[in-house]
């Protein structure tokens, strides 16, 4: 069924808690593609209301509450936006055999997550799907996904990853921000780019392990906290760590911040230039 | 002799100092034009110092090769020299950092023999 969707119009890859795609899809309407370890899936999405829920892992196929019951078992999705035309999304309809006025799951975004919700799966599974335990390997690369780049190594932190997902706050991110995002990891050199505040990861595009990644990154924060008060430079726009393997690179971005990790042949002047008419952008009230 | 090096920073378009310091925080020698070098500033060297080289370590262990730190106004380079020893510029946002870093690439060696 999935290789049957139409294509639409990919806005990008990117990783987030499942939550985070029903709270930033109020204006959407197309598809979500979902990967989680060696299975994939979809929602199909209306302006913020989920009509289909549909994963498959081998022989198993998952649809509705199972199928979002095991989104929702993920800390965080790898997922692609992909927005459909009026006949794209018809033709989507069609393809899913969705009556237009009857969703297959309804409003399912309020259930809560560790609610079970009834499992529709489709064959019976011969073996138990990995609900919670994290994928030894990287999940396979789809040829539409962006070329693969070179992963900085970084140190695992001690804590856990938490088995139950977190539930984002409201729309913090609109359409064009997650654009603007997209653009800038489709940068020669990006190997993966980071919204986030002093709580939490909001959104990230690329193949790194965020925690490790927004470690490191609220440590430079705290550096620019404790230069900033005594330097009369004007605003911050970014702080570049440069190590052997690529840079680091923290900056400002609305009320939340950017991390974006590259390789060390990136273009710096290209970056600087990009974060800097971000902020002039912000500065001139923009809506971005 | 040292000065002399760092003068080929300061000549260079709005670059408005050249440090070469210790990671305690003493100035072993510094040129500037149009920009003061106090305690302040010092405090703010030795924290990029310690700090960036620590946040370099949580990368497997990586050493640091260049920090930068960019404002609207101006930006602060800073590159380990050896050991200790780190050599920080100063400009305008308008100075051309690829003409910097490379200058700071080039006199290197020069440097680490002056030390």
């Amino acid at each position: 069924m999935i290789d049957q969707l139409p294509e639409g119009k990919s806005i990008g890859w990117m990783q987030a808690p499942p939550q985070w795609i029903f709270s930033h899809t109020v204006r959407f309407v197309g598809v979500v593609h979902v990967v989680i370890q060696d299975g994939e899936g979809f929602i199909l999405i209306k302006k913020g209301k989920p009509l289909i829920y549909y994963f498959k892992h081998g022989r198993i196929e998952l649809r509705g509450h199972a199928a979002l019951d095991y989104f929702n078992s993920q800390p965080t999705i790898e997922f692609n936006l992909c927005k459909y035309t009026p006949e794209e999304f018809s033709q989507a309809l069609k393809i899913c055999n969705v009556e237009k006025t009857g969703p297959e799951t309804p409003d399912m975004r309020r259930k809560a997550p560790d609610e079970p919700a009834q499992a529709e799966v489709v064959e019976k599974p011969t073996e138990q799907l990995p609900v919670i335990s994290r994928p030894e390997q990287p999940p396979p690369v789809l040829p539409e996904r962006p070329e693969p780049v070179r992963q900085i190594p970084v140190t695992k932190p001690a804590a856990s990853v938490p088995k139950r997902i977190l539930i984002p706050q409201p729309a913090v991110l609109e359409e064009p921000d997650i654009k603007i995002i997209g653009q800038i990891k489709k940068l020669n050199g990006i190997v993966a780019i980071s919204v986030f505040n002093d709580d939490r990861n909001i959104l990230l595009m690329g193949d790194v392990e965020i925690e490790p990644l927004l470690k490191i990154a609220r440590t430079m924060l705290a550096t620019t906290n404790k230069i900033t008060p005594h330097l009369d430079w004007g605003s911050l726009v970014h702080m570049t760590l440069q190590i052997p393997e690529g840079n680091v690179i923290i900056a400002p971005y609305h009320e939340n911040h950017l991390c974006i990790l590259t390789t060390r042949t990136i273009n710096i002047g290209h970056i600087r230039r990009i974060l800097r008419d971000l902020q002039q952008d912000r500065s001139q009230g923009v809506i971005l | 002799m040292l000065k002399q090096i760092l003068n080929k920073f300061l000549i260079l378009n709005d670059v408005q100092a050249a440090i070469v310091i210790q990671e305690n925080g003493e100035i072993i020698e510094s040129m500037k034009s149009g920009i003061v070098i106090n305690e302040g500033l010092q405090e703010v060297l030795s924290t990029i110092m310690l700090d960036s080289k620590k946040t370099a370590a949580q990368f497997g262990n990586a050493s640091l090769s260049m920090f930068f730190v960019e404002f609207s106004d101006y930006f602060l380079i800073l590159g380990p020299v050896m050991e200790e020893f780190y050599l920080a510029i100063i400009a305008k946002n308008t100075a051309n950092i690829g003409q910097i870093t490379y200058e700071m690439k080039k006199n290197q060696d020069a440097i680490v023999s002056l030390l």
